[in-house]
């Protein structure tokens, strides 16, 4: 459930609004941040970094765009995937090789099943861009090149396919309530 | 007035960060004039949200492997707002010196790093990794003087001062301390180790 008190106190720049953003939401922006990098510590510094940014950021956030949340999680996402776009960190991140291996070894069975589930309700082709676009951090191009279509076909099937989930994610969600 | 088309179903590809950089910086630019695409901007990170939350394995699992980052680090939800606030006063301070540079900003966001002190109260430095500026600060309201070691060099940077629920100092000295001392009279409190 939206908390529309902290999300006007977190676009008026208050810092407790800041600190109770953080408890909040920095567990799930450190989950999406790790499936991205499959690095802790990477994560960890993702997160931080976003708050920081917005802190200084006078118009980062406005309560018209939706839910903070969302909004918390979207960033830490772009940062996430900043560094993984960045050829020295990829380098790294391949350096720590046995770290991942170990982390997938852990994780990925799970994470793949209920990948697999979510996306039950999409096509074949929707749930590939979903996929690649959002779950391995690709860009349109990127997918567009390892699936020999056209850019504009990769964004109408990921358009087509967020509404598709929006329709089953979100009546779910407010069917729990 | 709206000079640029609707951002369509750019929307999703934006909020999943699957956009080239060009594009990206486009749709933001018309985010910021257009309220209709903010909007669905916002539905759609709200849908990829949800998407999240329904490939997390189960509440125990993520509270266990992904506990505050802070907290895992031994530093408490309480040092944020501080952190945030030496990170703002670092830029004032860098900004001073170079006015409306972007690359001087990034690099205040980016480039510093952090140590713990080694005893109590609990206390911490922030620090510019190029050693430009350093910012202590230390839980309650108590004064101590601040010490940079270097070698069997030592210097004064100053003392304390009570802001809060912490005592703070700001001290952009430009030199690289191995360690930094928090004192009270001759007596050492506690030491940080500068990595």
């Amino acid at each position: 459930m939206r908390d529309e008190s902290l999300e006007l106190r977190f676009q008026r720049r208050d810092a407790v609004a800041y600190d109770a953003a953080y408890r909040a939401f920095a567990p799930r922006m450190n989950a999406a941040a790790l499936r991205l990098l499959r690095d802790p510590e990477a994560a960890d510094e993702c997160v931080h970094e976003v708050f920081l940014e917005l802190w200084r950021r006078r118009t980062a956030y406005v309560c018209e765009r939706g839910s903070l949340e969302a909004f918390l999680v979207a960033c830490v996402r772009n940062r996430a995937l900043m560094r993984l776009r960045d050829g020295k960190r990829r380098s790294a991140i391949e350096q720590r090789l046995h770290v991942v291996e170990k982390y997938e070894m852990q994780t990925d069975p799970i994470e793949r099943a209920r990948i697999a589930q979510a996306l039950e309700r999409l096509t074949d082709v929707q749930g590939d861009v979903v996929v690649r676009a959002y779950f391995r951090g690709m860009t349109l191009s990127e997918v567009a090149g390892e699936l020999g279509v056209p850019i504009g076909t990769v964004k109408g099937r990921l358009a087509a396919a967020l509404a598709t989930l929006r329709r089953s994610l979100i009546a779910e969600t407010n069917d729990g309530i | 007035m709206e000079s640029e088309p609707h951002i369509g179903d750019s929307a999703a590809a934006y909020a999943a960060g699957a956009l080239d950089e060009n594009e990206r910086a486009a749709v933001a630019a018309h985010a910021q004039t257009c309220a209709a695409c903010l909007r669905a901007i916002g539905q759609a990170e709200e849908t990829w949200l949800a998407l999240e939350r329904a490939v997390e394995p189960n509440a125990s699992y993520v509270n266990a492997r992904r506990r505050l980052p802070f907290e895992r680090r031994g530093i408490a939800g309480w040092w944020l707002p501080a952190i945030a606030a030496a990170a703002f006063v670092a830029g004032l301070f860098f900004a001073h010196r170079a006015p409306e540079s972007p690359a001087t900003l990034a690099m205040i966001q980016s480039h510093f790093s952090h140590a713990q002190f080694d005893g109590t109260p609990p206390a911490k430095v922030i620090y510019a990794r190029d050693r430009s500026w350093y910012y202590v600060l230390v839980r309650g309201g108590g004064r101590y003087d601040v010490y940079g070691l270097r070698g069997t060099a030592s210097r004064a940077l100053g003392t304390t001062q009570p802001r809060g629920a912490t005592s703070e100092l700001f001290a952009p000295v430009h030199e690289p301390f191995d360690v930094l001392q928090l004192r009270e009279g001759i007596r050492i409190v506690e030491t940080a180790r500068i990595r």
